[in-house]
């Protein structure tokens, strides 16, 4: 009877005094990184010593499913209290009203003013929206071409010379690296990053001159002569092609940290040294790799590097303000670890603080990726970018695995890009 | 007095047969009709996912703006694509292996549980497995090559529109093609003995048997089988899914699920997804009403 009295009571007393004690439970969603889940957690730790009514569950997701569980949980009226996710996902969620502004104070920064100027100019800019700003970038990242010297050497070339500087020079460089048993590649010598349109493709389209969506924002697929070239490169890269390389081979970057001489160079950001370190410290140490710029067409109208991309720390709008509160501190007490993130994770958390420090100008190769960021300029993003991107997706591949002519994609690319553009309601 | 006694039985028979279908009753009602006319009910609205704004009632206009649009008939050809290329040699490939593994004396079992061990793995895992096998350096390109005496050659199981179609309904039928066979297993196992044995002492031979006996009594399980593949194959969706994720074209196998799945989840547009769900339930409703009208022409089966 005792016992039965006593977790009776138990059941009354724990809610309420959890209740008194007034604890904020923050829900933290982010996407797997094993090298930021080390140092997260240890932060969790200190801040719930800082803030004892304060629990922090931080829930990891892959990159591509975090996306359908973010939306899902937000389309349910159930999203987490912090998350972040690329801003071309993110975007729709300051559009439609789903995350609140930042609040300056408990992020530590007396007004909107003094936020923008600890940050590299413009890389607030997409998640200022009518005059707030509504996330805190954990990184911001451009991809340049990350080369592996034995390949290169195998093929009986000095990488540090032969590197490819032109798209031409990468469809010759390629020729050379790879090795095939008949139509099957067993090496590649460079592949691309295929399911990331917007980033690293349409930098490439821009650099003949072409553009996705007028200025206006009304018009879709400007220069036909651009895309048309574009994608007729993209066919003869293809197996039907030249066969160098084709989106249903194992994702070049994946390979690359296993320097297994099945891959020559991929496209990634700085945060891939820091994993080629955790997977296989032996190739890392030995230095048989190197960054090398963006490569650029050889009749080039623009210079245009890949595009940056950020993810943004955000914080839920429908959480109780002290919630919201309680999470913009704890997301600026992560960032103001931002050396920490790059010597670990080598993710850019573009404060002025970090990028003028020593750590990020000792940084191995930092000043290659620095030096195309600052040429370069956001990924595009709205509303309907994941829409957009697959639809460039359908387009290339269309043209690297169906035989669809150039012409004909860039049509079917351009009709429904525009219906996209004409449905925004 | 003996009519209202019996009455009163089969009136509390009643009442306990309500009470047994009553917990799936209330499941089905919960998990299947109210997401059935919640999808109507949305599929009349411009609704975004996201969105805090009150949805527009937009009456038939996410109806009207499918039937115009060449994507939605595109997804139609690929399902029905899919549906029969999956569907058709899964029901004939199933009642001849059914047929097989029952005339065994021997390993009959053995036979069952490696036909139904795919079965039993997630969708999601047999398409991983399948991605391994059909990638250019994987089993199926080294296999076609050892068979054909090719060398090197890459058949392009997930880059060419027919290559691609072909890869996804070899992964469905390995999939189930042991799960109906079990099924077919159990109606060749009810039809009684006595009618094989009277057939051969008229003089039938094995075939003869199989078709005038085993095929005609079948008919039930037949039924049975090609409802369920043919609503199995409409709703296919993960190995879409994984296969477009893993640089497959999404054009030729742009089924209706995976459209669905994209207009809500990518396109955030809910009310468009709605639509394409309520006529995906309406084609699925008229082939199985066409599957029971086509059975029941021939008349009932009896064993007696």
């Amino acid at each position: 009877m005792n016992r039965r009295f006593f977790l009776v009571l138990l059941c009354f007393v724990v809610p309420f005094s959890l209740l008194l004690a007034n604890v904020i439970e923050l829900q933290f969603w982010t996407h797997e990184d094993p090298n930021r889940t080390r140092i997260e957690n240890r932060y969790i730790e200190e801040f719930q010593k800082m803030y004892p009514n304060v629990v922090i569950k931080r829930v990891t997701q892959s990159s591509t499913k975090i996306q359908e569980l973010v939306l899902t949980a937000f389309a349910a009226n159930q999203g987490p209290d912090i998350f972040n996710m690329s801003i071309e996902d993110e975007y729709a969620y300051i559009v439609n009203g789903r995350v609140a502004p930042v609040n300056y104070k408990a992020a530590g920064y007396d007004n909107k003013e003094a936020l923008l100027k600890a940050y590299l100019p413009g890389t607030l800019a997409p998640v200022h929206y009518e005059g707030e700003i509504y996330g805190l970038p954990l990184e911001i990242t451009n991809w340049c071409i990350l080369l592996n010297k034995k390949v290169f050497k195998d093929a009986g070339l000095d990488p540090e010379v032969d590197y490819p500087k032109t798209w031409e020079e990468m469809v010759e460089v390629s020729e050379k690296l790879t090795i095939r048993e008949g139509q099957i590649i067993t090496r590649r010598g460079f592949d691309f990053r295929y399911p990331y349109y917007l980033v690293a493709f349409m930098p490439m389209v821009e650099q003949l001159g072409g553009k996705l969506i007028s200025d206006d924002g009304k018009k879709a697929i400007i220069n036909d002569e651009a895309w048309l070239k574009f994608l007729d490169y993209m066919a003869a890269w293809g197996p039907n092609g030249l066969n160098l390389g084709s989106p249903t081979y194992k994702n070049a970057r994946s390979l690359f940290n296993r320097d297994n001489n099945d891959i020559g160079m991929c496209t990634t950001g700085l945060y891939q040294l820091a994993r080629i370190k955790a997977d296989n410290p032996e190739f890392y140490e030995s230095k048989e790799w190197m960054v090398v710029p963006f490569p650029q067409f050889e009749n080039a109208v623009n210079y245009v590097p890949a595009h940056y991309y950020g993810h943004y720390y955000m914080v839920n709008s429908q959480k109780p303000k002290e919630n919201q509160e309680m999470a913009w501190k704890f997301i600026s007490y992560m960032l103001s670890h931002a050396e920490e993130y790059l010597e670990e994770v080598a993710i850019i958390i573009p404060t002025n603080e970090l990028l003028e420090s020593e750590t990020f100008k000792n940084y191995p190769y930092s000043d290659v990726f620095i030096s195309d960021l600052e040429k370069s300029t956001v990924v595009y993003f709205s509303e309907f970018s994941a829409k957009v991107q697959s639809l460039i997706k359908e387009a290339v591949e269309s043209v690297m695995l169906s035989r669809v002519s150039s012409a004909d994609a860039l049509n079917t690319l351009r009709r429904k890009v525009q219906e996209v553009l004409d449905d925004q309601f | 007095m003996n009519r209202i006694l019996n009455r009163g039985i089969e009136h509390k028979k009643a009442r306990w047969g309500w009470f047994f279908v009553l917990p799936s009753l209330v499941f089905f009602s919960i998990f299947s009709f109210y997401p059935i006319i919640n999808a109507f009910y949305t599929s009349l609205f411009r609704k975004r996912l996201l969105s805090l704004r009150p949805p527009t009632f937009v009456g038939l206009d996410n109806y009207e703006y499918l039937l115009k649009s060449p994507d939605f008939w595109n997804s139609i050809k690929a399902t029905f694509i899919f549906t029969l290329g999956t569907f058709i040699p899964i029901v004939i490939c199933s009642l001849l292996l059914a047929a097989f593994i029952m005339s065994r004396k021997r390993f009959q079992k053995l036979f069952q549980m490696a036909f139904y061990s795919p079965a039993v793995l997630s969708s999601v895992v047999a398409a991983t497995i399948w991605l391994l096998i059909f990638d250019p350096r994987g089993l199926a390109n080294q296999g076609m090559n050892f068979l054909l005496g090719t060398v090197g050659t890459d058949y392009k199981w997930l880059a060419s529109a027919n290559m691609v179609r072909f890869s996804t309904i070899l992964v469905y039928f390995w999939k189930y093609i042991g799960y109906f066979t079990i099924i077919y297993i159990t109606g060749l196992a009810s039809i009684p003995q006595s009618l094989h044995e009277a057939a051969r002492i008229d003089g039938a031979n094995g075939w003869k048997d199989f078709w005038y006996i085993t095929i005609p009594l079948l008919k039930p399980t037949t039924v049975l089988v090609s409802i369920m593949s043919m609503l199995q194959c409409l709703k296919t969706f993960s190995t879409q899914y994984l296969f477009t994720q893993s640089g497959a074209p999404l054009e030729p196998i742009n089924v209706i699920t995976l459209n669905i799945y994209n207009t809500a989840i990518r396109d955030h547009n809910i009310g468009r997804a709605s639509s394409m769900s309520v006529i995906l339930f309406v084609i699925m409703l008229f082939f199985t009403w066409v599957q029971f009208r086509a059975s029941r022409s021939g008349g009932e089966v009896d064993y007696m």
